[in-house]
């Protein structure tokens, strides 16, 4: 069952995104992802994920997507 | 006013002494505070000391004045005047008992002899210990044991160290007036079952100690005096060898017997240690100080040492017994190279090994760019060392992907304590627990993974304290001789957040929370946010009982327990860490107590107990990737340029890869090289298939161990580790408590690990001088604003230092949060329900979680090369009878197990300490493949992964002979990885 490391990140934005998001709006939700990723991943993984957006789109959930293209801009 | 002495060995003989040179105010000594940890006292000090401060009773012994606590007994209080009346029964660690009667002394205006260790002192008080009267006393009770008793002292294990022997001769006995030939026990036959002590009853003088000990101090009553009169004898369970009683072998008994009776068999072989030298046990997150009893450079004992503030003189059965591995023929001291793992491997000198990883690495970094190595860091490395790595990683391999074994344990930790109170760290110190009234333990196994502190847990609770347990399995505090759990939360493996937002929501429910602490030390504007979400009905009990399994009536009645005690405090292990939703569960139990004014003094707050001994100090050097020591983020700039001054390099401002992303990136082919200090990944960390994949996938890994453990077999270059022994540093325990590791021995290998870490960089152009670790700590002082007090000549004099030790706190901080939080307002953190992604299916209809046991430690490369294996020789699956019989399983069966992520076979055990659907197991033997099984799932934001829920399946093996593919393969690449060592 090893995922491959574009689907783990995938995963793993899904999963911040469903746990950081809470009890906000949708933009302070956004803004929360981007941060923790932003302060945890590594710039080889927000590359990866930011680049493979298109093969991901149907697996990330909204948040995730959102704040994705956030860091991206900033890459 | 009495003033504390700064010395931790003053000097007991002047009672009111006066500071010499230039110490203006005078030093006076302090009973409560002043003892030598090296002296018997013959008794505890008294508990629950009435005497205000600066207050004391006094009292003259033999013409001299003493001045005690109240409660002190005749004995201790002459014992600190460096009177020392003549005892056996009696010893400071056990609370007196007054049968041996030697002790006895005349106190004015009272008639007959009464013992000192009984007799409490008093204002007043003049006593004698010594005239021809109690010494006729004494010399016919000593003339009564020794009737009895072979004499053989010359030739017995504990001449020199017998209190028999001293007493005999402080007394005066001169002969035996009854003679030899009357009944005795000299002929009782020895039990030598137990692999580290033996039992001589021959030699025993039935003063109970052993029976004390294993009652107070260790807590399990294996021991008992069977029969009555002459046929009182110490007994084992019911009249069973020790190896067949509830003995836990923590050696408490033998410490504590005066004579030979309870000897260590080192000792019997090799004779009495002629130096010893204090250090801090190598095993679990406890941080045990021991006396490493020595001869020559030979350690033939471990003592644990009275003076150590973490254990108070006990141990458990790995650091007192399990030291052999040390010394193991298996240990690998020569530098090892070789070009790919299907070679066998060359020794080579340090310079060459050096040299190739090097260049090795260098290599890599030009052709798949500087992000494609990194390194792990060691939690049972010291604190330098860890230091180290995680400095060689940021400066010479030019980035920051470093990470440490606390990753796939308690990075959570870290996390969700940092976003609620500010700090990553548990809050107490292990005394607290002497003040608590209200225990929640969630998700640990104190008596098996911290067992000293599980002791001192048990003590508390004989004393009354009330206990809640959560946790899927029926661990031995839930019910234990004296010991009984008020609340068993038997929850669902992966329910943890449910169940803890639960706690919260009757709190808030039912109006126990502190609204006055909230409203003084707290955010309340998170407060009332996270009020709002708690108060959901999809909160309570009612509704979190569908999926967690608690029922409602037993979670509220748990809930007002722990919200009502005056002081309650949360102990948790990695059953609240490694799951998906791990940091989420670390912030609902920081909620849970800033809710309830659970924070900031003696008896209350939150406790990680740290699975090893270093996870803490790993985690305050720098090891996690984005950040620097002291927990601070390696973007910030006035840090980090603080940091490329003092290393005189320039640092990459971004995070580096964590170990899961490591492996991710190597089975993707865009990570090649791995420097490995001190952990085994190939074992420990989960989903082994991708673990393996991985490491094949390298260019160049290269691991520094003391044996060749399982990620060494795919390694390129092999650095001999150095022991606990072997160097010196410090470990940071489990509450904040920085100990001093000492070198007994010199390194197997030639190099401590520190040493090997330099050569490395400078071969990798980076050098880095230091000529003692001592140096490393100053640097490491001067660098992070929570050690800067900290140094060896302080650790040399205090013994031990929690940190933040600055120039706020100097003599460091038991005790945190006391005025406020480190972050300021205490934050109260939303953490709703995401039930886990690894859910049960008709084809894997049971949930593994996994733990330790107490006689092995980790991955057991340390515990499975000592006799600690003749208590648990293989991993075995736990199973519940309902789903045992429904397999046709009985225990000792074969049994395979398998996940989505693989499969293997263990042989079952079938125990109600299982709730039925709910499968167990532990990781200590490499071919039980507890990985195999385990999946990589992870915490949501530290990638903590996660061990404690794996949907599997379980059924009987037909054929027995089989091994699953995996374990086959395992033991043909062992086989293979082993003939490449014979060259």
């Amino acid at each position: 069952m090893s995922a491959n490391e574009l689907s783990h990140l995938v995963k793993m934005a899904n999963q911040i995104a469903s746990n950081i998001g809470l009890g906000s709006t949708e933009d302070e939700a956004v803004d929360k992802v981007v941060n923790h990723i932003s302060l945890f991943w590594a710039r080889p993984m927000r590359e990866k994920i930011c680049a493979n957006m298109q093969e991901s789109a149907d697996d990330l959930n909204p948040i995730a997507t959102k704040a994705l293209v956030q860091i991206n801009a900033k890459l | 006013m009495l003033q504390r002495s700064d010395s931790v060995n003053p000097d007991t003989s002047g009672l009111s002494s006066v500071g010499t040179g230039t110490v203006a105010a005078p030093m006076i000594f302090d009973p409560r505070t002043d003892i030598d940890p090296d002296k018997d006292y013959g008794t505890p000090a008294p508990t629950n000391d009435p005497t205000p401060v600066g207050e004391l009773i006094s009292l003259r012994i033999d013409g001299k004045e003493v001045r005690v606590p109240q409660g002190t007994s005749v004995l201790r209080a002459a014992a600190m005047a460096d009177i020392n009346i003549p005892k056996l029964c009696a010893t400071d660690s056990l609370e007196a008992f007054g049968s041996c009667r030697l002790c006895l002394v005349q106190i004015e205006g009272r008639r007959g002899y009464p013992a000192s260790c009984t007799t409490p002192a008093e204002e007043g008080m003049v006593v004698k210990t010594q005239n021809d009267k109690v010494a006729k006393l004494r010399r016919n009770i000593m003339e009564m044991y020794i009737s009895d008793h072979p004499l053989d002292c010359l030739t017995c294990s504990a001449n020199g160290d017998c209190e028999l022997q001293d007493m005999a001769g402080v007394v005066g006995l001169r002969n035996v007036r009854y003679g030899y030939e009357g009944d005795n026990h000299l002929d009782a036959e020895k039990d030598e079952s137990n692999p580290y002590f033996t039992f001589d009853p021959s030699k025993c003088i039935v003063c109970s100690r052993c029976v004390r000990a294993c009652e107070e101090t260790q807590g399990t009553f294996a021991l008992t005096i069977s029969s009555r009169g002459f046929e009182s004898k110490v007994s084992p369970g019911q009249d069973q060898p020790f190896m067949d009683s509830e003995c836990v072998s923590c050696g408490a008994c033998v410490q504590a017997c005066p004579t030979a009776t309870l000897s260590e068999k080192s000792i019997i072989d090799k004779g009495q240690p002629e130096h010893s030298v204090i250090t801090t046990c190598a095993y679990c997150g406890v941080g045990c100080a021991f006396k490493a009893d020595m001869k020559g450079d030979e350690v033939v004992r471990m003592t644990p040492w009275k003076g150590g503030k973490a254990n108070r003189g006990h141990s458990c059965v790995k650091g007192r017994f399990a030291f052999g591995y040390a010394t193991h023929t298996d240990r690998i001291t020569t530098p090892m190279i070789r070009d790919s793992i299907d070679e066998p491997w060359r020794k080579v000198s340090y310079e060459e090994a050096f040299t190739f990883a090097a260049s090795r690495i260098k290599g890599i970094q030009k052709e798949f760019g500087r992000n494609a190595v990194g390194g792990i860091t060691s939690s049972r490395c010291t604190n330098e060392e860890t230091y180290l790595v995680q400095k060689l990683v940021r400066a010479a391999f030019g980035n920051n992907n470093v990470d440490t074994c606390a990753r796939v344990c308690h990075s959570p930790t870290g996390f969700g304590l940092k976003a609620t109170f500010g700090e990553s760290a548990g809050t107490q110190t292990f005394d607290s627990v002497e003040k608590t009234d209200v225990m929640m333990v969630i998700g640990a196994n104190p008596t098996d993974a911290h067992p000293v502190f599980g002791s001192r847990m048990k003590k508390r609770l004989r004393e009354g304290a009330e206990l809640i347990v959560v946790d899927p399995r029926s661990i031995d505090l839930v019910s234990g001789p004296h010991v009984k759990a008020n609340h068993h939360l038997q929850l669902l493996p992966g329910t943890n957040v449910a169940f803890i937002n639960a706690m919260a929501h009757v709190i808030i429910d039912e109006g126990l929370e502190s609204t006055k602490s909230i409203q003084e030390r707290c955010d309340v504007e998170s407060f009332e946010t996270w009020k709002a979400f708690i108060s959901d009905k999809r909160h309570s009990p009612e509704e979190t009982e569908k999926y967690s399994g608690i029922p409602a009536a037993e979670l509220r009645a748990a809930a007002r327990l722990y919200a009502t005690a005056n002081n309650a405090a949360i102990y948790y292990g990695l059953g609240v860490t490694e799951h998906s939703q791990g940091s989420s569960m670390v912030m609902g139990i920081a909620n849970l107590a800033m809710l309830t004014d659970n924070i900031g003094r003696e008896g209350v707050g939150v406790n990680p107990l740290r699975g090893q001994n270093n996870v803490q100090g790993s985690c305050d050097m720098g090891s996690f990737p984005h950040e620097l020591p002291g927990y601070r983020h390696i973007s910030g700039d006035e840090v980090r340029t603080q940091f490329e001054k003092a290393w005189n390099v320039s640092l990459d401002p971004e995070p580096g890869y964590r170990i899961t992303n490591m492996l991710d990136a190597a089975v993707e082919g865009t990570y090649k090289g791995l420097y490995v200090q001190g952990e085994d990944i190939a074992q420990s960390d989960p989903n082994t298939h991708h673990v393996e994949q991985a490491l094949k996938n390298l260019d160049c890994l290269i691991v520094q161990d003391i044996f060749l453990n399982e990620t060494a077999k795919f390694a390129h270059v092999f650095l001999p580790g150095s022991s606990f022994l072997e160097k010196d540093g410090t470990f940071t325990n489990a509450e904040r408590r920085i100990s001093p590791v000492r070198k007994v021995m010199e390194p197997l290998g030639g190099l401590s690990d520190w040493e090997v870490t330099l050569g490395l960089s400078k071969a990798l152009g980076y050098e880095m001088n230091y000529n003692h670790p001592s140096e490393i700590m100053d640097e490491i002082a001067s660098l992070t604003p929570t050690f800067t007090r900290v140094s060896y000549e302080r650790l040399d004099k205090e013994g031990s230092l929690q940190w933040p030790c600055n120039d706020e706190t100097p003599d460091g901080t038991p005790i945190m949060h006391i005025e406020e939080y480190t972050r300021g307002k205490g934050n109260f953190a939303l953490t709703e329900y995401v039930a886990t992604e690894e859910k049960v299916t008709k084809r894997f209809p049971m949930l593994l979680t996994t733990g330790r046991i107490l006689s092995q430690y980790n991955v057991g490369a340390q515990t499975r090369r000592t006799e600690n294996s003749s208590w648990h020789g293989e991993d075995v699956l736990e199973i519940h009878p309902h789903d045992a019989e429904d397999r046709g399983i009985v225990t000792g069966d074969k049994i395979s197990l398998a996940s989505r992520a693989g499969d293997t076979q263990l042989r079952a055990l079938v125990t109600k300490r299982m709730q039925p659907g709910v499968v167990y197991t532990t990781f200590h033997h490499p071919e039980s493949g507890a990985n195999i099984i385990t999946t990589d799932n992870s915490d949501w934001a530290t990638n903590c992964p996660e061990y404690k829920v794996t949907a599997v399946q379980v059924n009987k093996v037909l054929n027995t002979e089989d091994a699953s593919e995996w374990q086959a393969q395992f033991a043909e690449f062992t086989k293979e990885q082993l003939a490449y060592l014979d060259n």
